[in-house]
């Protein structure tokens, strides 16, 4: 058995895995298996999350007694782990500041911070200025797209 | 002759300026995903789904079918002059494309591979023209149970065939079934697994789910390289044509390729590449001096790029006639249809001929646009390689951000996205197939609605499948199909695939 430490990937997405599945499986026993008509809507939920709980747990022993890929592992080092990092988090960054700033704003944000991994900062800044009026332009103004915007309009 | 009739009707609507438009687009934009390293098909395809709303469907479509079989050429440019594939199905012609390139023949290798291309796809959507009413009127014969156990067999051709593991593939597919299962229940109505939130009361959006799995998860794997790093310079292109001695062999391999991409694109859970592989095989077993293949061999190029080609025109055969995508790439194709009101299936030569027509003319004229783009301007397309990451990055991610936004005008669904991006990046690096997870999701509601469908003409009695020839044998095939994969896993033997066409 491994310690809390060395557990791997492959432990995390199982457990995952076998809670989402846990969840479903939990809510369709309650939707009905079987009506008068023919099958209930908790009828396919059940089958399928219930062989889903059974491989996910196979693959939570294998995980834990035979091969997993160790944390360490997951993601490359140095400068590639920054790059994934900035990557993942700018978007996020994006989904939580537009409903506040709108959507120009919030986009400049997020690619001066995605343009800064390869350029220098009044480079990126300039990028993400032109590149998000320009997609403000394109979205906004000609595919009529309902962007979130602030008080004045962008 | 009567197929011929609506192809030329097809032609008509594929000739209006604004579908000649956006099928020049899709080709140019599959051209630009093929020749891109870590921007497949399926990426690239999702990416501009959005932008389609505004579109007719039959233009949508036919710009979208552009990006699939144009990355299918793109990918080739890269692998012969950079010896870097742009895209899976292309890994092969590096063998012997690139030794080629080396020795100062790269425009003759370019030349081979866009006409081999080029034939490999007219005769593929030949095929489409005469087999594709047949199937879909046999087709229409089928009843719940026939459509079920096809569904069954097509996924488990998946998933025995998908990944290096059948246990991640089979969890996959479940995971991808069972999030089918959010929102409204096809045959009740009953809402499911919404957690109180009203946007999943319609489903998560398939589309945003597809962007999430392969477009982002892609981004995040792309960005683990270092930013600053240059790209290479591609070499010269220079003459266009093979020798006179190369021409026999290599229209031989061309024939052969076609074949065998052609009735390979048929079968569900296969890839591009497979086909690749088996031609590049084939072509080095009659070859009369194998040993030329890796050194730079003409044959060992013609027949691969040919077989992916023809592969791509089979594999829509499956999604025209019976709904069932058989690739990633043919999932978000379908997306595309359900989005557009369409539904690919038997009824579709009926009710929307025009769509369907229009769709195969316009891939007539798709692929002598490639061909013209490949073969003379193939030296300018490998310049776009020179473009950095560092740029790309910024601009796809934030397109595809808005491209999923403009969906629902949502930003749960940009959160949505954002979710199965990162959970797409982890099971990738676990080893899970991605592919199992979004074939199942698309064709969840199918395979529930048919088989209720099923169980309720039998009384609730599962045997009775097995009952009706067509259902019963199908399904036999399917569960012999899965054995065997068990059985293969546990001698250590098991044949799979990659996941590609992301």
């Amino acid at each position: 058995m491994k310690t809390l430490k060395s557990l791997g990937l492959g432990f995390f997405l199982a457990v995952f895995i076998l809670v989402c599945s846990g969840i479903m499986f939990w809510q369709a026993i309650s939707m009905g298996y079987y009506s008068e008509y023919g099958p209930g809507p908790g009828f396919l939920p059940l089958w399928v999350n219930g062989l889903l709980i059974i491989l996910a747990v196979m693959y939570l022993i294998i995980s834990l007694i035979k091969s997993d890929i160790p944390l360490s592992k997951v993601f490359p080092k140095g400068e590639g782990f920054i790059n994934v990092l900035v990557s993942m988090g700018a978007p996020i960054l994006f989904l939580i500041s537009i409903p506040y700033t709108g959507f120009v704003v919030a986009s400049m944000i997020t690619l001066f911070f995605l343009f800064l991994r390869g350029f220098k900062w009044y480079w990126s800044l300039g990028y993400s200025v032109g590149l998000s009026i320009i997609l403000f332009m394109i979205f906004s103004t000609l595919l009529r797209v309902p962007v979130p915007v602030n008080v004045l309009g962008w | 002759m009567e197929a011929f009739s609506y192809l030329l009707q097809g032609f008509e609507t594929a000739l209006t300026w604004q579908n000649l438009l956006f099928c020049g687009i899709g080709v140019m934009f599959g051209m630009f995903v093929g020749v891109l390293p870590g921007l497949g098909p399926a990426a690239g395809t999702a990416l501009l789904l959005p932008l389609t709303f505004t579109l007719e469907p039959v233009t949508a479509i036919i710009m979208l079918a552009g990006i699939y079989y144009g990355s299918m050429y793109g990918g080739t440019i890269t692998s012969v002059l950079i010896n870097t594939p742009g895209e899976a199905s292309s890994v092969i012609t590096c063998l012997d494309g690139y030794p080629l390139a080396k020795k100062g023949r790269a425009g003759a290798v370019l030349g081979i591979a866009a006409i081999g291309s080029f034939i490999g796809g007219i005769v593929s959507i030949t095929g489409l023209v005469l087999m594709g009413p047949i199937i879909a009127r046999q087709a229409l014969k089928f009843g719940p149970p026939e459509y079920f156990a096809l569904l069954v067999l097509g996924l488990t051709l998946l998933v025995a065939l998908m990944g290096a593991s059948l246990l991640k593939g089979l969890i996959g597919a479940l995971f991808g079934l069972s999030l089918a299962f959010v929102g409204q229940d096809p045959s009740s109505g009953f809402i499911r697994f919404n957690f109180g939130e009203t946007y999943l009361t319609n489903g998560i959006e398939f589309i945003t789910m597809a962007m999430g799995l392969f477009g982002l998860s892609e981004l995040f794997f792309n960005a683990e390289k270092s930013f600053r790093e240059k790209a290479e310079e591609p070499p010269k292109v220079k003459g266009l044509l093979p020798n006179k001695d190369e021409w026999g062999p290599s229209m031989k391999a061309i024939g052969r390729g076609s074949i065998l991409g052609f009735f390979l694109g048929l079968i569900p859970g296969l890839n591009s590449v497979i086909p690749t592989i088996l031609s590049y095989s084939l072509e080095k077993k009659l070859s009369k001096d194998p040993s030329r293949f890796g050194k730079g061999a003409m044959e060992g190029v013609a027949g691969p790029e040919t077989a992916n080609n023809a592969y791509s025109g089979g594999a829509l055969i499956p999604l025209f006639t019976l709904g069932i995508p058989t690739s990633p790439t043919i999932a978000i194709l379908l997306g595309a249809f359900i989005m557009h009101g369409l539904t690919p299936g038997p009824t579709l030569f009926q009710t929307n001929p025009t769509v369907v027509w229009g769709i195969v003319a316009s891939m007539f004229i798709g692929n002598a646009i490639l061909l013209i783009m490949n073969w003379p301007l193939a030296g300018m397309w490998a310049k776009i390689t020179m473009v950095p990451f560092k740029v790309l990055l910024p601009i796809i991610l934030m397109v595809t951000i808005l491209g999923t936004f403009s969906i629902r005008n949502s930003l749960f669904d940009v959160g949505v996205m954002i979710f199965f991006g990162i959970l797409g990046y982890f099971l990738k690096k676990a080893g899970f197939p991605l592919a199992p997870i979004i074939l199942t999701f698309v064709l969840g509601s199918l395979l529930e609605t048919t088989l209720i469908q099923s169980l309720t003409m039998f009384e609730g009695e599962f045997s009775k499948f097995f009952t009706r020839p067509i259902s019963g044998t199908i399904l036999s095939i399917a569960i012999i199909s899965i054995l065997f994969s068990i059985i293969s896993s546990i001698r250590g033997k098991r044949i799979s695939t990659g996941d590609v066409e992301m």
